[in-house]
């Protein structure tokens, strides 16, 4: 986990320069064109839900963390899967704005406490 | 490149067998496979399995083969997570195709009913990201819910309609004596099971279980010699997406799926309007749903609203899992391709002991994670 600290705190992707395309995860070659002529891009650190899920029943390592939501967000440079805090399972929707907050995952089975990014509901100040 | 026909074929029951060993039911089904086939002796033993290591066993087919009395027969592992059955049976074919090998047996086994339900359901979420998915604690049954409430979401499609799947599968599966699950259930059993990982249901699960499935492959000419009803294995292909789904396309398509039919219908010059039978990897409900599609036997968006019109059961063409399927045959996890392939093969012999079909060109569809490794086989009388 330790070696992934950078790409799970900034949220980097992978840009394509030959044909321009972006994902996420990074990659070494890009999935459209196979070219290796890719950069890493920041993938921002707001966006949308397209789709989520909330885990009943956990893995291992994650009993304490259960029920998990777990979302597909847009960012608008790529999608990201990620956790959503700070909000309950019966207020998430498709399309709703979140952004990305650092908070910790479960306790690696060899022992290690991560760090990554989660993302919470957009807060309005109005 | 030599024809290859599947010659014998032999399966355990599927289900939890706390009593039996990897190796006792791989046995089981290879003793069987082999006597179907008119006692040919493998020179390769193929083993298929995804999570022999949570036992701490890896290493199969010297296990396997030495345990049934092929010592210094040639073989390996082959490992495709839940696609492994498959992708064993793409390289049981390529051994016979090439000339390399004249007799080869494919062995799929998993045996799981030791290990606690969080265990098995982390050693499944291995055939995702490790690095990108891991980390979030998302299960394979949470990845599969994020495709599920997408297309529901994407084509209008009803609960019921979804529900219309697993129903069809216990309808079918109820007559398999191999079947893990047999009772028949209602569509409104399922939409009142537990949520396993919304919107996800018990009832849109399929058991993990224990099984071993074997078949046996030669060449065309000793398929003639030794056996009045070879199968042909017309055509196999297998396709890759990524393991990960944040960077797909498309979520409510496998790509791996139609491109793996495409490459299988290709080699067989058949087309999805040819198939009499077929048998899809329904982990859950959607993966059958979506597949359907994929293959080419619905429109896209249409499956689900299909299956609740009543298409695809017996009397249709094609007719889809008469098995049960993984939902209620169950799902042996590296063994699972191998199961579909020996349905198959015994639905176009006529002695599938369940619900019967016939026909004359039979498909199988092997899935490996959320449709990232997948191997599609076509079969022929
Ligand atoms: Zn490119």
């Amino acid at each position: 986990m330790w070696r992934l600290k950078d790409i799970l705190l900034n949220l980097v992707g992978t840009k394509c320069l030959n044909c321009g395309h972006v994902f996420y995860p990074p990659k070494a070659a890009c999935p459209k064109c196979s070219s290796r002529n890719v950069k890493k891009v920041s993938l921002g650190t707001s966006g949308k839900v397209i789709t989520y899920t909330v885990v009943n029943v956990p893995i291992e390592g994650f009993e304490s963390m259960s029920p998990l939501i777990i979302a597909l967000v847009d960012t608008g440079g790529g999608k990201v899967l990620t956790q959503l805090t700070n909000v309950k399972p019966d207020e998430v929707y498709v399309g709703m704005e979140v952004e990305a907050t650092v908070r910790r995952s479960a306790t690696t089975l060899d022992g290690y406490v991560p760090y990554i990014i989660k993302f919470k509901p957009k807060e309005r100040y109005s | 490149m030599s024809k290859v026909y599947v010659v014998g074929v032999g399966m355990s029951n599927v289900g939890r067998f706390y009593e039996r060993s990897l190796r006792d039911l791989a046995a089981e089904a290879l003793f069987k496979a082999i006597d179907d086939s008119g006692n040919l002796t493998p020179e390769y033993v193929v083993v298929s399995n995804m999570l022999s290591s949570q036992a701490e066993q890896e290493n199969l087919a010297s296990l396997i083969a030495d345990y049934c009395g092929l010592r210094g027969s040639s073989g390996f592992k082959v490992e495709a997570a839940c696609g492994s059955g498959g992708a064993a049976v793409l390289v049981g074919y390529s051994l016979v195709a090439s000339g390399l090998a004249k007799v080869v047996a494919v062995v799929g086994v998993e045996k799981l009913s030791e290990r606690t339900t969080p265990e098995v359901a982390r050693g499944l979420a291995y055939a995702a990201d490790a690095d990108f998915e891991l980390p979030y604690g998302i299960s394979f049954s949470g990845l599969n819910a994020l495709v599920m409430r997408y297309y529901m979401m994407k084509y209008n499609v009803k609960r019921e309609e979804m529900s219309a799947w697993p129903v069809l599968m216990h309808e079918n599966g109820y007559y398999n004596p191999y079947a893990h699950l047999r009772m028949r259930i209602t569509v409104d059993d399922v939409i009142k099971s537990p949520v396993i990982a919304d919107p996800i249901r018990l009832l849109d699960s399929c058991p993990i279980s224990d099984g071993a499935a074997a078949v046996i492959l030669t060449s065309e000419e000793l398929a003639r010699k030794y056996n009045d009803t070879p199968v042909l294995i017309a055509g196999i292909g297998n396709a890759l997406d990524s393991t990960d789904i944040s960077s797909r396309y498309e979520l409510d398509t496998f790509l791996a799926s139609k491109l793996s039919a495409e490459r299988a219908f290709k080699l067989a010059k058949l087309s999805p309007k040819d198939v009499d039978v077929a048998e899809l990897h329904d982990a859950y409900s959607i993966n059958g749903v979506v597949t359907l599609e994929d293959v080419g036997f619905a429109p896209k968006g249409m499956g689900a609203k299909l299956v609740a019109e009543g298409r695809f059961r017996i009397g249709d063409k094609p007719v889809i899992n008469p098995s049960g399927g993984l939902k209620s045959r169950g799902h042996p996890v590296g063994a699972t391709g191998v199961y579909q392939v020996c349905e198959v093969v015994m639905q176009l012999r006529g002695d599938f002991p369940g619900v019967k079909v016939g026909g004359e060109v039979g498909l199988t569809q092997n899935i490996g994670g959320v449709g990232s490794n997948i191997t599609t086989i076509i079969l022929r009388r």
